[in-house]
């Protein structure tokens, strides 16, 4: 059914959505205005050539559309400047990514932990607590995600309590609230908000048109990166993609109301661009303490 | 002031926004002397608040040009100039358009 993607109203028809984005746009309503810069065009347009774009914008199967918007944010024309930080990345960046994501995984589980908590469809529980094992837990064979992680910035010189004891920068904190809010909805929406996210490292996407992988995949046989960078890098490498495509199928299954699990999968995908921007941020400031 | 935003002069709603370059809305702030066009407010305080922290980082009493690149997703990387200085830096904000990082690249003063 149609719907407004900034205040999500819902309307009878796209014609409708139009008029009434068209007519909040005019009054520079920040919402509205922003999603058309962000999504549509900077450029005005008529009411027939918004109606248009929107109608197309919106349409299409649930998983390649959420694939094919992530590559157009993060990978496509002018990609992720973290994403271009990684692919010669300084120690700076490395710990700037430890530092900032371990606050990433610890939101990360409480979230799915919701999901599981909302369900009721078996499958969707044992993926998400499958989900939560390899990426907070870990088994006896293969050390969680986190661990691997705080192993990571350990292997770059920094303490595991003074990565534990840094508190996360606006950036991160501001994403992780949006994530916060987004998993007060129905757990559909919820889980392809997350594991849309989990797309950043798939090993595939280059062939659904990303201009680059998430990391020079390079590092991975280098000799210039310790074994533990090499081993966490490697441990998304190899699994998030199962991750991310098997969740996106439980979402196509189980999705009743594609258009608003399409509208907040785009607030995720906002968030996580300021979230990427913090890892950044991050590595600056710690360059400038070596400089001081 | 003359304001280059993604490569185009910006600053009036046939130009674009003088922070971002979207033609939508019609909000307009008085900055400097002149009535400057943004697509809505936020971009505006936005504008002015790092414009406010240009002025504090450099001791400027008004800036000549101002070229912005970026956007939301890529933070701004922008280019200042006054008289014969210049100061190029990168900006982000927050959800109060609030300046959260203001980080000097390179400066001429
Ligand atoms: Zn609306
Ligand atoms: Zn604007």
């Amino acid at each position: 059914m149609p719907i407004c993607p900034a205040c999500e109203i819902k309307l009878d028809s796209w014609r409708s959505v139009t008029d009434h984005m068209s007519e909040r746009a005019q009054r520079s309503d920040p919402a509205h205005v922003m999603w058309l810069n962000r999504n549509l065009s900077l450029r005005e347009m008529t009411k027939e050539e918004l109606e248009e774009r929107l109608e197309a914008f919106f349409s299409g199967e649930l998983k390649p559309w959420i694939i094919s918007r992530f590559i157009e944010k993060f990978y496509g024309e002018k990609p992720h400047p973290f994403m271009v930080a990684m692919q010669n990345p300084s120690r700076e960046v490395l710990l700037g990514y430890v530092i900032e994501h371990q606050h990433f995984l610890v939101n990360w589980v409480r979230i799915l932990s919701k999901i599981v908590y909302e369900t009721e469809e078996l499958p969707v529980i044992r993926y998400e607590l499958g989900n939560i094992t390899t990426e907070f837990v870990g088994t006896e064979s293969s050390p969680a995600h986190y661990e691997l992680l705080l192993r990571m910035g350990e292997s770059l010189g920094m303490k595991r309590e003074k990565i534990l004891s840094t508190p996360p920068l606006k950036g991160t904190v501001e994403a992780i609230n949006t994530w916060r809010k987004l998993s007060q909805r129905h757990w559909v929406e919820t889980m392809a908000a997350m594991h849309s996210l989990e797309l950043v490292a798939h090993k595939n996407l280059r062939r659904y048109g990303a201009r680059i992988h998430y990391f020079n995949e390079r590092i991975l046989d280098s000799q210039d990166f310790p074994e533990a960078v090499k081993n966490f890098l490697r441990e998304g490498y190899e699994a998030d993609q199962y991750h991310a495509e098997e969740a996106l199928d439980l979402v196509e299954r189980y999705a009743v109301d594609q258009e608003r699990v399409k509208v907040t999968v785009l607030k995720s995908f906002d968030a996580f661009s300021k979230y990427l921007l913090s890892r950044l941020e991050r590595a600056w400031s710690l360059e400038a303490e070596v400089i001081a | 002031m003359r304001i280059v935003v993604n490569g185009e002069e910006a600053g009036t709603k046939e130009k674009g926004c003088a922070l971002c370059g979207a033609t939508w809305g019609g909000w307009y702030e008085e900055v400097e002397g002149e009535r400057l066009f943004f697509c809505c407010h936020v971009c505006a305080r936005e504008f002015i608040n790092m414009l406010n922290k240009l002025k504090q980082a450099t001791g400027w009493d008004r800036v000549d040009e101002l070229v912005i690149n970026g956007d939301y997703y890529r933070g701004r990387n922008c280019e200042a100039r006054h008289g014969e200085r210049s100061l190029s830096f990168y900006v982000k904000f927050g959800e109060d358009a609030e300046v959260t990082t203001f980080r000097i690249l390179s400066e001429n003063h």
